[in-house]
């Protein structure tokens, strides 16, 4: 195979390369000046034609998502899902941070072909630079022509405005992300009807993730048959993977779909930390759920990886669990990150996430019973979208985990389960942690941190 | 013709209708559970209690496609050849399992708590539950607050359907109430120093499904297994809401709202939920008076009734004229039967309307099908709400009557001023209204004006205590009978107390005056039918029997079939659903 030419991190070593000039003199906007030239049916064609996937985590066919959009509509939003809330991953911050312009001209393209003239970024609360960023990559680009009105003498007017949430893991799933930019609670809502009918402010609204969008001005530029010619069928075109936990480096690359777990560690990240051997990985984010070492040689595309029992490629944020680490330790942290991010709509997601931490928990701490894997499992398999218990998929992210641990991890978990029926305390920290002092985040807050005007405690 | 299948039984559709697959199941008498979903709410699917598994039936080939997942009723739409199935073992599984989440984070507390015996909790786990559960974990402890002064928020209670939530911000659009924080943790919240005091906010309490939302003025006062329900129909405005008023030992207790899409839908406003207060008002009249030597004193029914009718006779005989004031808070047949008896004593005689009281002006919140909301609104029919300022129940009514019998309404100012130029010789005055009507001004002006002045009512006011005769009637919630309301709908609502000791119902005085044949209490149908036969405003209710949701003044008989009228399941008791109850699975390891 011919050695790989990054395509959407070609600039990040370029210094200056998040400045206009820079991005001009390497043929930047070239694409968004042949993509207005061209009619948008022709821009949602060839997209359509490179059958890009979505990169947000469900791999959902851009160019087909792009032609939900109902005929003589009079109004169309572009929301770009930049709330990359998902643990370990961090790949949308650096492509904006680095390569601001790309990302705009992505827009300028998919907004075009989607005919929307108004473009929200919803980023997450903790991107502040990445927010300063775009701020003023925007300035550059309107000043320069390449936003606004009639751009480049096309006709097409488009605004890009940027909005940052306010620490929610579930304002990244699309319509708890259109809710919250509407200035409502981030609580997603039932599909139908899906955002492409009825989505922000009540108009024919498209959701795409950052990286999708980045690869729009490639395709258009490059055409289909390139794009296409990147990567394994049915998961095309250049990917970046961000590889963090047990590594010695942790690292974004961008590579063609389909290296292994592997490959990533020992050609790009220096290999397993401290020498050690890797346990288990997380795919695509924690969501996705969990991988044996024995299938570390499943290449991580949007088809592969599913015949692991995995819920899917999600965000290509792998995370490395080396030997050391128990299992139970790696589902605490799941179960307490779900159970603090549920949003606390749909019952089973609510109720059952709260549930699955707190019997984590416990049994971490070395009061577990092996009835309650069991228990784990029932709860697991009757959460979420797949079932058809629930709203969104976060309740499915907060099962996969369980469901594959038991599938691959069972004798550990029962082997921990016999073998720590007493606090075994370690270090002050997981002392702490054992007692459920730390965090604190689900404890009922003191009385006199609420106003009092309107609460009494029992 | 659309047809679906449910359980496998082919049932038909309405014409016409957008219903869902609870509303259509509903129809046909099969219950699919749920707490979130309301039919003046919007859809949101949230505590997925009405799951089930649907399908397509293909038209020609009859060929039967399920969809692998189950999906929630409220958000399916019940069209031509859908499949709905909720019965299967799937089904089951998941309620249990739902209401198996539900009560991981409840009190069970319902030996203290008001909503027992109405609670959608305690229903559902009889019939969908089970009686182990797996979680052996520390339950939440969330705090109990106060939404307002009238309400509480037993928040540990709550099951987070957001019923109340969209109540504050699709109907009344006042956004008092929120959900803060997330997970398990959510909790419903109002801002501080922002209180639900809108004029609808007492409706949180009907429609939330659990313990969580209560009215303090009820707050352990009684068990709802305890009280006798009465339909009843709300007597503060003009609007005639329909409501549930609760009964026992003698006194109300609560007032809900009963539904009725032609008036109030689901609702009531606070003002009208707590005037059954004024029913158990020890200050009521509770002895009928006759003046003698100048002074009133207490006197047995027969004598109080009998000197009103010698009296009217004997100056009816001696070519005085009477004049009677009709209070717009009597019913229609109260009114028909004082004015029968009036004008039967001389046609000359004069009827006129009592005082109407208008307080402020009209208010009505018009729901809108997508402003503010979030969820799916195909299914909401959205009707405006409106408190009237006209605050007494049957000025239409007793105007309908005055036509009849005199061609023209009088009104009561134009009448007292009559009364001042001593134009009449008998004064014989109703009121029945809610708070004392009359003031020492008004028996300044009235009583000079005539020799003998009969007072009817239920308050001890400045005019009784100067009357000749004063007969204790009935309060609004004493008298059962008709109300015309300010659309012109006549509705019937029944009386939710006995008569009070020494009073007498006031269609039993005015039929004693009347001399109406047959003995003890008569019944408002009767005298309905008698005003039907010969009033033709009333003719459409002939048979005496009003629809459950009113018919207009004026319209003939509609004859249609009984509607389909709203109850939440939980007010539904166990055995008027008919026993289907799932004997318990066998305990999930
Ligand atoms: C709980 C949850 C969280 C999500 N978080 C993100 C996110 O942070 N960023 C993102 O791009 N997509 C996220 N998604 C996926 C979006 O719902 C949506 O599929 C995506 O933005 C569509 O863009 P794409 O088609 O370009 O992938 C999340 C989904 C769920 C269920
Ligand atoms: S599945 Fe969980 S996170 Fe998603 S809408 Fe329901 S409660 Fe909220
Ligand atoms: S308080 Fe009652 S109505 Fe409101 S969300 Fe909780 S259970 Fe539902």
């Amino acid at each position: 195979m011919a050695k790989f030419e990054p395509v959407l991190t070609r600039l990040w070593d370029v210094p200056d390369g998040h400045t206009l000039k820079v991005y001009e003199a390497r043929g930047g906007y070239q694409a968004a000046r042949k993509a207005l030239k061209m009619t948008p049916e022709a821009v949602v064609q060839v997209v359509k034609d490179s059958e890009l996937r979505g990169r947000g985590g469900a791999g959902f066919p851009t160019g087909l998502k792009w032609t939900f959009l109902p005929k003589g509509r009079k109004e169309t939003f572009m929301c770009v899902n930049g709330d990359e809330s998902e643990p370990a991953t961090f790949n949308n911050r650096i492509l904006i941070e680095k390569d601001p312009h790309q990302f705009i001209e992505g827009i300028a393209i998919s907004c075009f072909a989607t005919q929307a003239r108004v473009a929200y970024v919803y980023l997450r609360f903790e991107y502040i630079n990445a927010f300063r960023i775009m701020e003023k990559a925007i300035a550059e680009a309107r000043a320069a022509g390449h936003l606004g009105k009639n751009i480049y003498g096309s006709g097409f007017d488009l605004e890009i405005y940027c909005h940052r949430g306010a620490g929610a893991y579930i304002c990244g799933e699309e319509t708890g992300l259109i809710e919250s930019l509407e200035g409502k609670r981030g609580w997603p809502r039932i599909k139908p009807p899906f955002p492409a009918i009825e989505g922000a402010f009540r108009k024919p609204t498209v959701v795409n993730n950052v990286e999708t969008l980045c690869c729009v001005p490639h395709i258009v530029e490059r055409g289909a048959d390139w794009f296409k010619s990147i990567g394994p069928p049915k998961s095309y075109g250049p990917k970046l993977y961000t590889v963090s936990g047990h590594v010695e480096k942790q690292v974004c690359v961008e590579l063609p779909m389909g290296v292994t777990t592997n490959e990533l560690v020992r050609e790009h990240c220096g290999g397993v930390w401290k020498g050690r051997q890797g346990k288990a990985a997380v795919p695509g984010g924690i969501s996705m759920g969990l991988l044996s070492a024995a299938e570390f040689d499943v290449p991580l595309d949007f088809e592969a990886i599913r015949t692991t029992g995995c819920l899917g490629l999600g965000t290509a944020a792998v995370t490395i669990i080396d030997d050391q680490t128990p299992i139970v330790d790696v589902l605490y942290n799941t179960a307490r990150f779900f159970a603090h991010e549920s949003c606390g709509q749909c019952t089973p997601c609510r109720e059952g996430t709260g549930w699955m931490y707190k019997t984590i928990k416990r049994i971490k701490a070395g009061g577990g019973r092996l009835e309650d894997l069991d228990v784990f499992a029932n709860i697991a398999d009757n959460l979420g979208i797949s079932p058809g218990t629930t709203i969104c998929g976060l309740a499915d992210g907060a099962a996969w985990p369980f469901k594959n641990a038991l599938a691959k991890f069972r004798p550990e978990l029962e082997d921990y389960i016999r073998t720590h029926q007493s606090a075994a305390k370690v270090t002050p920290l997981q002392e702490q942690v054992t007692r459920g002092e730390r965090p604190a985040l689900f404890d009922p807050p003191p009385a006199g941190a609420r106003p009092a005007l309107t609460t009494t405690r029992k | 013709m659309a047809t679906i299948l449910i359980n496998g039984e082919e049932h038909t559709l309405p014409e016409g209708a957008a219903l869902n697959a609870i509303q259509a199941a509903q129809l046909f008498g099969v219950d699919i559970p749920y707490y979130c979903w309301h039919p003046a709410l919007s859809v949101v699917a949230n505590c997925r209690m009405c799951e089930v598994e649907v399908g397509t039936r293909d038209a020609k080939t009859g060929e039967i496609r399920m969809v692998p997942k189950m999906v929630p009723g409220c958000q399916t739409p019940a069209k031509d050849g859908t499949v709905i199935v909720t019965n299967s073992e799937k089904v089951r599984e998941h309620q249990r399992l739902i209401m198996e989440m539900l009560l991981i984070n409840h009190p069970l507390d319902c030996p203290v708590c008001d909503q027992a015996g109405m609670c959608g909790l305690q229903d559902y786990s009889y019939e969908y539950g089970q009686s182990v559960h797996r979680f052996v974990e520390t339950r939440n402890i969330n705090p109990r607050k106060e939404v307002s002064d009238q309400i509480q928020l037993n928040q540990d209670r709550c099951i987070m359907c957001t019923r109340c939530v969209r109540f504050a911000r699709e109907i009344t659009q006042t956004n008092e109430l929120q959900v803060m924080r997330r997970g398990d943790h959510a909790e419903i919240a109002t801002f501080p120093g922002e209180p639900l005091d809108n004029p609808l906010a007492g409706n949180v309490v009907d429609i939330c499904p659990v313990g969580a939302l209560l009215d303090k003025d009820f707050l352990h006062k009684q068990r709802f297994w305890f009280t006798s329900k009465h339909e009843t129909i709300c007597t503060r405005c003009s609007s005639g809401c329909n409501t549930v008023s609760e009964e026992n030992r003698g006194a109300l207790w609560r007032t809900r709202a009963r539904h009725n899409p032609e008036v109030n839908d689901f609702w009531i406003c606070d003002e009208g939920r707590y005037t059954y207060k004024a029913a158990n008002s020890p200050d009521l009249l509770t002895a009928m008076y006759v003046r003698t030597q100048d002074k009133l004193n207490v006197a047995p029914v027969d004598q109080a009734v009998n000197t009103v009718a010698q009296t009217l006779t004997r100056i009816t005989r001696e070519g005085g004229k009477v004049a009677a004031v009709i209070s717009p808070f009597l019913t229609v047949e109260e009114a028909y039967l004082l004015a029968k008896y009036v004008k039967g004593l001389n046609a000359a005689n004069v009827l006129a309307l009592g005082p109407v009281p208008v307080v402020g002006e009209d208010q009505t919140f018009t729901p809108d099908p997508r402003k503010g909301r979030t969820g799916d609104t195909s299914f909401v029919v959205c009707r405006p709400f409106t408190i009237r300022a006209e605050k007494c129940p049957n000025r239409r009514g007793v105007e309908a009557v005055l036509a009849h019998f005199q061609g023209s309404v009088i009104d009561h100012a134009t009448l007292a001023d009559r009364v001042g130029k001593k134009e009449f010789k008998a004064l014989y005055v109703t009121s029945d209204a809610i708070e004392p009507a009359f003031t020492a001004a008004d028996a300044q002006k009235l009583r000079p004006g005539v020799d003998f002045l009969v007072v009817q009512d239920v308050w001890p006011t400045e005019l009784a205590a100067a009357a000749d005769v004063v007969l204790a009637g009935a309060t609004f919630a004493e008298k059962a009978g008709c109300y015309v309301n300010a659309q012109g709908r006549l509705q019937y609502g029944k009386a939710a107390l006995p008569p009070r000791d020494g009073s007498l119902p006031d269609l039993d005085l005015l039929c004693i005056l009347c001399k109406r044949a047959g003995e003890g209490p008569v019944s408002s149908r009767d005298v309905l039918r008698d005003l039907a036969a010969e009033v033709s405003a009333f003719a459409g209710v002939a048979s005496g029997k009003v629809p459950v949701f009113g018919q207009p003044l004026g319209a003939p008989a509609d004859g249609q079939a009984e509607p389909h009228v709203y109850v939440e399941p939980w007010l539904i008791t166990a055995k008027a659903r008919g026993e289907r109850f799932f004997v318990d699975a066998p305990a999930k390891s």
